[in-house]
């Protein structure tokens, strides 16, 4: 691995690479997308809560890291426990040694009676969104991608309530857990009218991450029951106010779900990011015709792994995903972990430098 | 008294109820236990465990996902409220301990609380220390404790990190104690490379992984 130096020279900058991806043109070669938060705080020397309570210094540590690594596509706001603090109850941000992001501390609904309570709260007060509405100002500044960051229905109805309560709602107080998915559903499409009606409607690219509907918690029955449904109304509204393509995160065990998932219209392209739990081969079968697949390194190896291991992998994704109709992006399998050795990620690049150049 | 097949019958009906997640059946179903004369000990081993073995075993096999483990686990405490009280203690078969907690940094406690579950129903004694446990407090609740087996988890890629200094403070305190560690970012071949004795991929053979876990170590300490 160590005879070349240099990377051969790019034909297009990210941003045409970009551009080009989601426009199904011709790119020079597969982009390296970026699902880098933690990381860059470490990587320019700010704590890691820098990333999420301050939005001009998490933008530009996000974009200095992305210049560094090549990266393509622009920095992101965003957080897994999204919806908790939004909807009234408290979260603490990442502070120790061994803290990644932002956690729970106090659920807005732990009984019936508060979910019975519970309303919408005002969007543009709600938690985080002051922050995310102050970090997107700054991509439209900069021109960078304007994304935002919201869970799937079911991760932010679980992360309402805890996880455990959602589940055991499912299956004996359906109307509880309904009650949530609604609300959840009604605060993304009122938090995407925000975005549409602040930036337009073409240039936000809502990102879901929906890791609570995983397999690891519930059965594709569930699924298809709790998560489906409003999965679908989101993202058919979302389309309706002229969102051009939606990133979905598909991130966990998933596999038995994807039938349900391949039923969403996505865009035109949508983005599907599938974790190192779904082949790329079968991404592709259910998606690929229709969306850019991204993916999948996974996030621990990358950490831990030698250089020569992450490199294989990354050879290996590369080739199955190369060809994929609507394209590939190189990714980890979900958020590049904060403690990772810095040459791993260069070798992520120096995969795509080896295998991922389009002739 | 209960004959041999009216109890058959009911403990039958134990791990049928248990299994189905129908907490009022085990609440009766305890309740006429009791008053029939079935042995409390037998309703809750041969009855309510057995059933939550089924259910691990549904689990593993993606059968079972996490509501139903929880709602079986609902109705599998019901039970054991009526029927505990009455078990008279036994002599024979020592019942084992686990340490248990995820580690700092990290507060997901679904996996955790599954496999408390787990361990409850086979009839271990579980010391829960939560979520985000300071590293130093394994070791000093171990060294208090001394429990037969200390599990550890993490889910996120960077609570992971902790792990080997949580299981080297462990065994700072108890060198011969059986450590076993779970959560999504791990696997068998990281955990061996952290130091732990076992690993278990999902709440439904936690158990089974735990016992033969006890058994290598037994075996290992033989050897030396």
């Amino acid at each position: 691995m160590l005879e070349k130096r240099i990377f051969k020279p790019d034909r297009m900058t990210w941003k045409e690479r970009w551009h080009g991806i989601l426009s199904s043109e011709k790119i020079d070669r597969i982009p390296m997308h970026h699902f880098v938060l933690g990381f860059c705080a470490k990587n320019v020397g700010y704590p890691i809560v820098t990333m999420y309570k301050d939005p001009e210094k998490s933008f530009q540590a996000q974009l200095q890291t992305l210049e560094q690594y090549g990266f393509d596509g622009g920095p992101n706001y965003g957080y897994a426990s999204f919806g908790g603090w939004e909807f009234g109850g408290e979260i603490k941000f990442p502070v120790g040694d061994f803290e990644q992001a932002p956690s729970h501390t106090k659920f807005p609904v732990q009984t019936k009676e508060d979910a019975e309570r519970l309303l919408l709260p005002n969007i543009f007060k709600a938690g985080s969104v002051p922050n995310a509405m102050a970090f997107s100002k700054l991509q439209e500044k900069y021109g960078t991608p304007i994304s935002l960051v919201i869970g799937g229905n079911f991760t932010i109805a679980g992360n309402i309530c805890p996880v455990e309560t959602l589940c055991r709602w499912t299956l004996r107080e359906p109307e509880l857990a309904h009650k949530l998915l609604r609300l959840a559903t009604d605060f993304s499409l009122l938090l995407v009218r925000y975005w549409v009606d602040t930036f337009g409607a073409e240039r936000v690219i809502p990102n879901i991450w929906e890791p609570l509907s995983s397999n690891d918690v519930i059965s594709p029955t569930q699924f298809k029951k709790f998560a489906l449904p409003y999965l679908n109304e989101t993202g058919e509204k979302m389309l309706a106010m002229g969102i051009k393509h939606i990133f979905y995160h598909i991130c966990g065990e998933q596999n038995l779900n994807l039938p349900y998932w391949a039923q969403l219209r996505m865009g035109n392209p949508g983005l599907v990011s599938v974790g190192n739990q779904v082949d790329l081969s079968t991404a592709i079968n259910y998606f690929g015709d229709n969306n850019i697949i991204i993916g999948n390194i996974e996030p621990s190896l990358i950490q831990i792994g030698t250089p020569q291991q992450v490199y294989e992998e990354c050879k290996k994704s590369i080739e199955k995903a190369k060809y994929s109709p609507r394209g590939f992006m190189l990714m980890s399998g979900c958020e590049l972990p904060p403690m990772t050795p810095s040459y791993n990620v260069y070798i992520m690049r120096k995969a795509i430098d080896d295998f991922g150049w389009y002739e | 008294m209960a004959n041999e097949q009216r109890t058959l019958e009911i403990l039958k009906g134990l791990r049928d109820a248990v299994v189905s997640m129908d907490e009022n059946t085990v609440k009766e179903l305890s309740e006429l236990a009791l008053e029939e004369g079935v042995d409390a000990y037998d309703a809750v081993t041969e009855g309510l465990a057995k059933a939550m073995d089924r259910v691990g075993e549904l689990y593993s096999n993606k059968e079972y996902f996490v509501p139903e483990i929880l709602l079986a686990s609902d109705a599998l405490y019901a039970g054991l409220a009526i029927l505990q009280p009455h078990i008279r203690i036994r002599t024979g078969a020592e019942k084992k301990s686990l340490l248990l907690g995820v580690v700092e940094g990290d507060v997901h406690d679904i996996g955790k609380n599954l496999v408390k579950i787990m361990f409850e129903a086979a009839g271990w004694d579980v010391h829960d220390l939560g979520v985000d446990v300071k590293l130093p407090i394994f070791g000093e609740e171990q060294a208090r404790q001394k429990a037969d087996v200390v599990g550890i988890s993490a889910l996120m890629t960077t609570s992971m990190l902790a792990i080997p200094r949580a299981i080297e403070l462990v065994k700072a305190h108890d060198p011969d104690v059986a450590i076993l560690v779970g959560g999504a970012p791990l696997n068998r071949e990281l955990a061996t490379r952290y130091g732990a004795d076992g690993y278990a991929k999902c709440a439904g053979e936690v158990v089974k992984e735990a016992q033969a876990m006890l058994e290598r170590v037994k075996n290992r300490k033989k050897m030396l």
